[in-house]
């Protein structure tokens, strides 16, 4: 039962990412990524990595995506870029990178292959994960912290000189 | 884990009673509204007008479906679905009563933020499908609010979750047993209260729609079902509040005497009814008013509430 | 491999439930399609703009405290996610990951409050600054 699960839910995962690739409407694509990381979640899920599925939900699908659809949506990139987008997609631009991702599938194939499954059949609670971050890795939340604080005040201060002109207009 | 949830009982019971409960408020709202603003309110159909909700569905069965021609079709049609779905999702977790519910999941909380923070989608798609100058202006203001507020929200019940140790809903229910959770995370309630309204932008942070400006915000293109879709997914939004609002804080199913099922349906009709007079009695902040209060003022409270819990079930224990 | 297969019939109730909300959506939306009425009026197809044509497009400039805001959201939202992971482990974790989350909380305070000293929170538009500054009130 879990097995046709997770293939289900890596079969979609797999067909939202190339959706999302060939799309040329920008919103359209972006609607495919959110599929696909939703399909990731529910992966995690199947693996016992619940805390990992929620946060890929909210973090990824519920906040990331939202930013990026936000986004496009303000600089209206749905339609009017449709042209420029066909006019990217040519076979030059997309063959460099899909063989690349080819000798990196091909890669997993051979460890997966060399027996070093990945799978562990273990749950993992979300309160294990919370012992783990305010026990061991203590130092990586607060690094994590300081990386936010960065991204925050950086975000502020890059759009700022817009800001300025936009005030003396 | 889950002993007697989620039968073919259960689900048909609770997807059909939650759709009819949220489809009679329609009804509800309008009379209460009606009744505060010394008006009658829709009394026609049927005795004190309560067939009014049977007309109305009937009405936009029979309407024109119309998808505008300037619109990103498939988007336009996704839209209302998104937060239909996604709400009515929700009430997957929600504990009803002690053997009453669909599933029983260790993450229940988490589960209904990760579906609150889908659901900005639909107003996001709506406003972008519609190729609307009002329908863009509303989705944008409806995003921005919802984004901010949905922060505070998650840190909000923090609390309860601290002092349960738990994101079990069931297991918070019964943490209740010695006292709710009103009283030590009163702090945490307001700001969970405030969210939840602002998250389901009924007024009055209705700013997204409010009429004298927007006309009718991101939803302005939409008609016949797919309208109604977004207007039963709002009532959706305020049943599924109230009914995590009375489990958090309120005890859940938790009471002397009556059944806990009638407990868990008297709280939530009582914070429906609440969300109902809200909207009867205050009138709609600025824009800059709204984003100001929530990011000066609740997620400061929120942080600190968090904090004070912590320090006290640290102390105590 | 058997606690999966326990989890996964767990589930099922919520796929079945998934699958039930699906079905009325589908059944209301399609509903709505067969029985609807068409009809086609001259004016009928074009955005609505209160009754006037409508004059250009959607394709206008917003404000650039959107763009910031959706940068706020998304950091604070991964910033609240640390603390859901505080919260549930709060008794096991005690004092040491207490004074953790102190810090970790005093950091974003501080990033807040320093958002506010420069005014990234005031969504007051330039004309309602000025007002208020005229009349002699402060935010």
């Amino acid at each position: 039962m879990e097995l046709v699960l997770f293939s289900i839910s890596s079969a979609v995962a797999v067909f939202a990412t190339v959706m999302m690739i060939t799309r040329v409407n920008a919103v359209h694509g972006l609607l495919y990524l959110i599929l696909s990381l939703l399909a990731v979640g529910v992966l995690f899920f199947l693996l016992g990595a619940h805390f990992a599925a929620v946060l890929e939900v909210i973090i990824y699908a519920g906040a990331i995506m939202v930013m990026f659809v936000f986004v496009i949506m303000m600089l209206n990139q749905g339609e009017k870029t449709t042209d420029q987008e066909r006019a990217w997609l040519t076979p030059g631009i997309w063959i460099g990178p899909s063989v690349l991702a080819l000798i990196l599938f091909a890669e997993v194939l051979v460890v997966i292959a060399g027996g070093g499954s990945a799978e562990t059949g273990q749950l993992v609670d979300s309160k294990q994960v919370g012992i783990a971050l305010y026990g061991p890795y203590l130092l990586a939340v607060e690094l994590a912290s300081m990386l936010l604080l960065a991204g925050l005040v950086g975000a502020y201060h890059l759009g700022k000189p817009m800001m300025a002109k936009r005030r003396e207009a | 884990m889950n002993t007697g949830l989620g039968g073919a009982m259960d689900i048909i019971g609770i997807l059909l009673s939650v759709i009819f409960v949220s489809a009679m408020l329609i009804w509800v709202e309008r009379r209460l509204l009606a009744v505060w603003q010394d008006r009658l309110g829709p009394n026609r159909v049927g005795p004190l007008g309560l067939f009014q909700v049977a007309a109305d569905m009937i009405k936009m069965f029979f309407k024109e479906d119309w998808i505008p021609p300037f619109a990103d079709k498939p988007v336009f049609v996704l839209a209302p679905t998104i937060v239909f779905i996604t709400m009515l999702t929700g009430f997957a977790v929600i504990p009803f009563a002690p053997g009453v519910g669909i599933i029983d999941f260790n993450f229940g909380l988490l589960y209904f933020l990760a579906l609150t923070s889908l659901s900005v989608y639909s107003v996001v798609l709506a406003g972008y499908a519609s190729n609307n100058k009002y329908s863009m202006l509303g989705s944008l203001r409806a995003a921005a609010q919802t984004v901010s507020y949905e922060v505070f929200m998650g840190i909000s019940i923090m609390g309860v979750v601290m002092l349960s140790g738990t994101f079990n809903l069931r297991e918070i229910v019964e943490a209740q047993r010695d006292g709710w959770f009103i009283l030590p995370q009163f702090a945490g309630f307001i700001v969970f209260l405030v969210a939840a309204v602002a998250e389901s932008r009924r007024a009055p942070f209705d700013l997204p729609e409010a009429e004298q400006e927007l006309i009718a915000g991101f939803h302005i293109e939409y008609s016949g079902m797919k309208f109604g879709m977004f207007f039963v997914g709002e009532y959706l939004g305020i049943t599924l509040s109230s009914a995590m609002i009375v489990t958090l804080f309120f005890g859940g199913w938790l009471g002397p005497w009556l059944p806990p099922l009638v407990w868990f349906c008297l709280k939530t009709a009582a914070f429906i009814l609440f969300f109902i007079l809200l909207r009867g009695s205050l009138p709609r902040p600025r824009y800059d008013q709204l984003m100001t209060f929530g990011w000066k003022a609740m997620l400061p409270v929120a942080l600190l509430n968090l904090l004070a819990t912590g320090a006290v079930a640290l102390s105590s224990a | 491999m058997n606690i999966e297969a326990t989890l996964v019939s767990d589930l099922l109730p919520l796929i079945v439930y998934f699958g039930a909300v699906l079905a009325v959506t589908g059944v209301m939306l399609g509903g709505a399609y067969f029985l609807g009425q068409r009809h086609s009026a001259k004016a009928a197809n074009e955005p609505f703009e209160s009754g006037i044509v409508p004059a250009g497009d959607v394709h206008i400039r917003f404000s650039i405290q959107f763009y910031l805001l959706a940068i706020f959201f998304v950091i604070f939202d991964m910033e609240s996610v640390f603390l859901f992971a505080w919260s549930v482990a709060l008794r096991e974790s005690g004092w040491p990951g207490f004074i953790e989350a102190l810090i970790f909380i005093g950091v974003l305070l501080a990033a807040l409050i320093y958002l506010w000293s420069i005014g990234a929170l005031d969504w007051r538009t330039r004309r309602q600054r000025i007002d208020a500054q005229k009349s002699g009130r402060r935010e």
